[in-house]
């Protein structure tokens, strides 16, 4: 489809349109940047790097119920997703709906998941390239992706300056482009063009990188390798590399029960925690960092990628710009290359 | 401000010792200005090992935080001291540590870092967000120096400087079996107005101010791990039977979770502000911790961390105590 | 498709202890609440079931039946934690969830012919029973059926009632032990993997299923080498931590491998070259 232009002085209309359905946008909570539910366009905060949560956290809750039931009744009441209704998320960037989509396959691995599956079936997903990349540790490029990736978008948004070019990528895109059609003009003539050598130049300057080749298959053969020590010395076991990271998915299911009402919910988990595989006899296959570690690059760079053909990484950088201890998983990487 | 190759030199007379079976230290990070955690095992080591005002990391957390597995029979464990460097708050973690008998005095060899402050990084990368680096952080009289790419930048240090160093009273550490620097004098003091103005909010404010952050939090337990008082092995926020914190994330368990935490810490946190940094949502921590460290102070005339035979508040017992039950 | 989060109801028909102490281990026999379950309920030797209690949880167990035993499934449980102590609780007519079946399971067709050892230990025998259970169904599909199995004492030998009627029929041979010397025991004493190597089976057409404690696998692994099994020839069911049981939570993943969903059921070939199986 033709890409059209969304002059900056509609978006607050555009998003006012689109607060009919549960729309999502980067929002500023003090000087944190995450992904809320607005009622207000004014709340919205576009002029981002990147959000400190990523929006997984909206196909992917951290906390969710499965099903609900009453202590002593034996009917188990199946959580509906359908009735959180049509979900907007607008503005998240490229790397972030690249990672749903990597994300997606095992949801849909064998056993349908159904609430992840239809809670992305009910969201639309509106993009904003990065003219900038947000932050030095950005590595998307290294891994397939790009700033002004369409991987997993439904619309695209460039900021052309005093306007976005407006991009729609998929029927669903389609569909929102046609609901918005009162908003958006004919794009000047030239623009993709313009668009395609910003592309150009927001990947070159993405400086750091990592050459995948060779590594998903290198890593099972690392496996006594001291790098392992090494590089978890001084991690703490904390989730935050993996509670802020795009891809992953790990999660924990509890049955919760207050005065005769209870559900079985899920919530997210990280494998870099120690009772992640704390058997009840108290057998731990994994119990230090270093086995975690060791776990945790391995199947975002070996297991996942030999499974689903990907791997589970887009390089947005949140681990490495937000690890306490600033283990970086790019080091890691270049030592897996040299080892 | 703690010469470089002194510090080198030292450690790798402690590393080579026998009895020493690694050392905890600071090394150049991975971008900008960053400075992160070392782990040293051997002599040929030393020359990774820095200090400067990025060493922003209370390594002391390290000693309780290395995990003790069974060991295979027939072997001994592996009973070598741990060298660790400490800033002045750090120190004070270890006195704590010692004080609640987590380890003997004999296991860490502690090498003492009188510090003239660090820097905040969070307000460093907002300065700097596109330097790669490596970048160096210098100390020179009231300004900070950036060093990166062959460029050398001058801030003034109060710009730069972590609050936590704008009141701290304790800038030479209290335990040390080496000091790599002269002492330095405390250079600030704590008139607990961050506090103040929290405690001077009503409670409807002080909710609406504690739900937005709490509705934050991600229960990534980072700040809890960092702690260096929080290592019991068998945490309650973690356990099943009974459960006492759920493990969903909503702003009921997250409040529990802090407040929780917070009170566990009362007596005991030395205020070396890691929570707080680390918190990749930015919760205010300290505040809380702050504010039971003020009442502690205020009502038993007790700072943790700065006597090591200094029996824990709330955890001993005398005869003559006026309560008279335990609990 | 139906949610694979949701559990079926279920109701125990009989419950009894097989074992005594802290960690007691005690079968339970279940019915599913509604019959037509049973029409889409196909289940294999090997697989598993997420058996539960809404308010408590639920957790990962062998299906200690052969398809063969028609209208109930058993499952032998010991109770370790959280989990398990409700479900230890719960006694004939109550309700439990069961939610499968679950995982893959051992090759009976493949195995067609072939004579079968199974080694057990402990409460490993239970996903063992079905193998069993399943060949004694077919007999004349498979050739001589051996079994090995052994506890730390006799009152900690599962299926006790079993096993006497399996030493008096002819249909198989059983081989039992216990650790230590114990009075009134007339059969072997010594751990399983040493019973192995007096038993000595042929390893020609023959398949070795092994389950137990990981210490056991370890030597029953290296005597079944000694004795001229190839790692194809060996069967045996790794575990780990489960929540989901249908690969999506990811923790019980053993190298690339998913338990719940590559297992729990392997071939030594399969597993020889991932070092975390054997962790």
């Amino acid at each position: 489809m033709a890409a059209k232009k969304l002059s900056k002085e509609k978006v607050g209309e555009v998003l006012q349109e689109l607060s009919k359905f549960r729309l999502i946008t980067p929002v500023k909570s003090d000087d944190v940047v995450i992904f809320r539910e607005i009622a207000d366009p004014q709340e919205a905060f576009l002029d981002y790097g990147n959000s400190t949560v990523p929006p997984k956290k909206v196909v992917f809750p951290q906390t969710e119920t499965l099903f609900r039931f009453t202590l002593g009744n034996p009917e188990l009441r199946e959580k509906n997703v359908e009735e959180e209704g049509t979900t907007v998320i607008f503005g998240l960037r490229p790397c972030d709906a690249r990672a749903m989509s990597i994300v997606d396959k095992l949801f849909s691995w064998d056993f349908e998941d159904p609430y992840y599956l239809k809670r992305r079936e009910l969201t639309t997903l509106v993009g904003m390239a990065c003219v900038q990349p947000p932050s030095i540790n950005c590595f998307c490029t290294s891994l397939g992706g790009s700033p002004f990736g369409k991987e997993g978008l439904d619309v695209l948004l460039v900021d052309m300056g005093d306007h976005y070019l407006f991009q729609s990528l998929t029927e669903k895109g389609g569909r929102l482009e046609e609901m918005l059609s009162s908003y958006l003009e004919e794009a000047p003539a030239g623009e993709e063009e313009k668009a395609s050598s910003m592309e150009e130049e927001a990947k070159a300057k993405i400086i750091r990188s990592i050459d995948p080749q060779g590594i998903p298959e290198k890593l099972p053969s690392l496996w006594e390798h001291p790098l392992w020590k090494r590089v978890s010395d001084s991690c703490l076991g904390c989730g935050i590399c993996t509670y802020l990271c795009p891809t992953c998915h790990c999660f924990d299911v509890q049955d919760e029960v207050e005065r005769g009402e209870g559900r079985r919910a899920r919530m997210w988990d990280s494998c870099m925690f120690c009772e992640y595989t704390l058997h009840a006899s108290g057998h731990n296959p994994r119990p230090t960092r270093k086995e975690r570690t060791r776990n945790r690059i391995s199947h975002k760079y070996s297991y996942y990628p030999k499974r689903f053909d990907v791997i589970a990484c887009v390089g947005c950088g949140r681990c490495i710009n937000l690890c306490p201890v600033n283990i970086d998983i790019l080091e890691i990487l270049e030592q897996v290359v040299e080892a | 401000m703690v010469d470089r190759n002194k510090l080198r030199e030292t450690a790798k007379e402690i590393i080579s010792r026998e009895d020493v079976r690694e050392l905890i230290g600071y090394r150049a990070g991975t971008y900008g200005f960053r400075a992160r955690p070392a782990f040293v095992y051997d002599p040929g080591e030393v020359d990774q090992l820095i200090f400067t005002p990025a060493c922003v990391n209370n390594l002391a957390t390290y000693i309780t935080l290395e995990e003790k597995l069974p060991v295979p029979r027939g072997q001994e464990p592996d009973l070598r001291k741990v060298a660790v460097m400490v800033k002045g708050c750090d120190s004070r973690a270890l006195i704590q540590q010692m004080a609640e008998n987590a380890y003997d005095r004999d296991r860490i060899l502690v090498i003492g870092i009188p510090c003239t402050g660090v820097v905040d990084m969070d307000k460093v990368q907002a300065r700097f967000p596109d330097v790669l680096g490596p970048g160096e952080i210098a100390q020179e009289g009231d300004k900070f120096v950036l060093i990166y790419d062959g460029r050398r930048e001058e801030v003034p240090r109060e710009e730069l400087l972590a609050d936590k160093c704008r009141r701290c009273r304790y800038p030479t550490p209290l335990v040390y079996d080496v000091l790599l620097d002269e002492e330095v004098a405390p250079f600030a003091s704590d008139d607990y107005s961050d506090v103040e103005a929290l405690e001077a909010r009503s409670q409807d404010e002080k909710w609406a101010y504690w739900e937005e952050k709490f509705s934050r939090c991600i229960r990534c337990y980072s700040c809890r791990n960092v702690c260096p008082m929080c290592y019991c092995n068998d945490c309650i926020l973690d356990r099943l039977r009974p459960q006492w914190i759920r493990r969903s994330v909503d702003i009921s368990e997250n409040t529990v979770f802090h407040v929780a935490r917070a009170y566990h810490l009362a007596g005991r946190c030395i205020q070396c502000g890691e929570c707080q940094r680390v918190c990749p949502v930015e919760i205010p921590l300290m505040e809380l911790n702050r504010k039971l460290y003020k009442d502690v102070e205020e009502l038993y005339d007790f700072e943790p961390g700065v006597k090591v035979d200094a029996p824990p508040l709330l955890s001993s017992y005398r005869p003559d105590d006026p309560e008279d039950f335990i609990l | 498709m139906k949610n694979p989060y949701i559990p079926y109801e279920a109701r125990i028909l009989e419950a009894w202890y097989e074992t005594p102490g802290d960690r007691c281990i005690k079968t339970f026999k279940v019915a599913f609440a509604d019959e037509k379950v049973w029409d889409t309920w196909n289940h294999r030797p090997g697989q598993c079931a997420m058996v539960g209690i809404p308010g408590v949880g639920e957790s990962m167990f062998c299906i200690s039946s052969s398809p063969t035993e028609k209208g109930f499934l058993r499952f032998s449980i010991m109770k370790v934690g959280k989990n398990t102590s409700a479900i230890h609780e719960l006694e004939a007519g109550d309700t439990i969830y069961v939610r499968g079946p679950l995982g893959n399971w051992f090759p009976m067709d493949e195995w067609k012919g072939k004579n079968i050892v199974t080694i057990g230990g402990g409460i490993g025998q239970a996903p063992l029973r079905p193998v069993i259970q399943y060949i004694r169904d077919n007999r004349d599909d498979y050739g001589e059926l051996t079994v090995i199995y052994g506890a730390r004492t006799s009152a900690d030998h599962c299926f006790k009632d079993e096993f006497q009627d399996m030493m008096a029929c002819g249909d198989c041979c059983c081989h039992l032990a216990v650790d230590v010397e114990e009075e009134n025991w007339p059969h072997f004493v010594g751990f399983v993997p040493q019973l192995l190597m007096e038993v000595s089976p042929s390893p020609e057409n023959t398949i070795a299923v092994t389950c137990g404690p990981p210490i056991m696998i370890k030597f029953v692994l290296q005597n079944l080498e000694k004795l001229g099994f190839t790692p194809d020839q060996i069967y045996t069911t790794l575990e780990n931590r489960m929540k989901c049981g249908i690969g999506k939570c990811g923790r019980c993943n053993v190298g690339h491998i998913y338990i719940c969903k590559d297992g729990p059921v392997f071939s030594y070939a399969q597993i020889k070259d991932i070092p975390e199986a054997f962790a």
